[in-house]
């Protein structure tokens, strides 16, 4: 029971929040909460296949509250997760600043590729490359709360798991991304 | 080979997750094209509970920016009401000047004689959270399909257009901005006459129209043309900033300054009706007004 209330709260809570706060805060500073709650679960979710179930599940209801397609920011966590996990052993992400300047290139990223999407599935939208004046203080508003909701991802995780014990990032690990 | 099994079906696994939300983003661009969709009842559950879930986390939020903007940021208001009692003065003595001009030419009374029939219901809803994505313009409303609101119907505001309704679920919809990258409207110059579509750009609003470099210029009055069936005709969209220089005949741009001030939204009303003709919105005789669809209770 433990189990299902955390992991529902975790894949419901970050997209709901976003939507609440979002008229509280300037258009171009408003965090995207579920990007980051997709990367912490990646971080720290142990088992790779229902980590990956979870992080498509927070998609789905980011495009249930969402203007876009449905469907597309599920298909951008299952990327962010399966990026994040495989690079996670490549790079070092321990620390506040390592994984602050991760989560600006990912957010980089993640709005070209929500771009590409939308213009190759909305043509009449045209290819909105995302201008800088609204780019950067996304940047900067993602990077400032990465530490903080990471770090709270890696509680809940540890609170779902229970006895098991969260995946533990390492400077040095093995190459293989499969647990 | 244990750790070569795991590899095989993590790939599957992800293929399989790709494969359905590509196929969702198929199906529902389908739909979009069609007018918007009624969420199925498990992805309309999330929007139910999402509304009261944001509404909770929204209260000491709201109480807090009202009690400041009640009671703190009240200095200067008796000098702001001055300048807008000038400014309504202005303004009436503006609207009798043009219904005169009106009356002269005789299109008040054909305006009159068309909108006799004119009658669309509103709905007033609530703006309870915003799009739950940095890239789209979306907002959540807690009134759904059980209060009349189906997809397709049209958002307004005492400003003029905010946007349409969706996608709907028993309780709760979604509507998309004006100002969202997927919008269009038609639309057309007020005192020209000359018609475009109406883009979002994601933070303002973009005029496409064709015709001659003075047929529109700043300042210039943006309302719905009516085409297209979606939005009924003079619907307030915004106003002209700048015309694009240069350009050709056939596509001209401008940036739009939209009536909506969308950064301060709270409430917005949902024209209960939907329809394909401007027949539909200005029936004549009632025949087309059908109230079934507006029945409180209707889950169709």
């Amino acid at each position: 029971m433990k189990r299902i209330v955390g992991v529902v709260s975790l894949v419901l809570l970050a997209p709901i929040l976003q939507g609440a706060l979002a008229p509280y805060l300037p258009t171009a500073f408003r965090p995207d909460l579920t990007l980051l709650v997709v990367l912490g679960i990646a971080l720290y979710w142990r088992n790779t296949g229902t980590g990956l179930v979870f992080a498509t599940l927070c998609g789905f209801v980011v495009d249930l509250l969402s203007g876009g397609l449905l469907g597309q920011h599920a298909l951008l966590s299952v990327l962010v997760f399966a990026g994040s996990r495989a690079l996670s052993v490549q790079v070092n992400l321990v620390g506040a600043f390592p994984r602050m300047l991760f989560v600006v290139a990912l957010t980089a990223v993640h709005a070209f590729v929500v771009a590409g999407l939308t213009a190759f599935f909305t043509p009449d939208a045209g290819f909105g490359v995302p201008p800088l004046h609204t780019l950067g203080p996304l940047l900067f508003a993602n990077a400032v709360v990465s530490p903080a909701v990471i770090a709270a991802v890696a509680v809940c995780v540890a609170w779902i798991g229970g006895d098991e014990t969260p995946r533990r990032l390492l400077r040095l690990q093995t190459r293989s991304w499969v647990s | 080979m244990t750790e070569i099994r795991s590899r095989v079906l993590l790939a599957g696994l992800t293929a399989v997750l790709i494969g359905i939300a590509l196929i969702n983003m198929v199906v529902d661009r389908r739909a979009l094209q069609e007018g918007g969709r009624e969420l199925s009842w498990w992805s309309g559950l999330v929007l139910d509970v999402a509304v009261p879930l944001q509404k909770a986390i929204a209260m000491p939020l709201t109480m807090a920016r009202d009690g400041w903007g009640e009671y703190v940021a009240l200095v200067g208001v008796r000098r702001e009401n001055g300048d807008l009692r000038d400014e309504l003065a202005v303004a009436r003595d503006e609207n009798l000047q043009l219904r005169e001009a009106l009356v002269a030419s005789g299109r008040l009374e054909r305006i009159a004689a068309m909108r006799e029939g004119f009658d669309i219901p509103m709905l007033p809803a609530e703006l309870v959270g915003l799009d739950a994505s940095s890239w789209f313009r979306s907002v959540l409303l807690d009134r759904g399909r059980h209060h009349g609101v189906h997809a397709g119907m049209p958002l307004v505001c005492e400003d003029g257009l905010v946007g349409l309704v969706t996608a709907t679920s028993r309780k709760a919809a979604r509507g998309m901005l004006l100002l969202d990258r997927q919008s269009a409207v038609g639309a057309m110059v007020q005192r020209s006459r000359t018609r475009g579509i109406v883009r979002g750009t994601g933070d303002g609003l973009v005029f496409e129209f064709e015709g001659r470099e003075t047929d529109v210029a700043p300042g210039d009055l943006l309302i719905t043309s009516g085409l297209g069936g979606v939005f009924p005709k003079g619907l307030r969209i915004g106003a002209i900033t700048t015309v694009q220089e240069g350009g050709t005949p056939l596509m001209r741009e401008a940036r739009v300054e939209p009536a909506v001030d969308f950064g301060r939204l709270e409430q917005v009303f949902v024209m209960l009706r939907r329809g394909a003709t401007m027949d539909l919105l200005y029936a004549t005789e009632g025949g087309d007004l059908n109230e079934e669809d507006l029945a409180p209770g209707d889950d169709s």
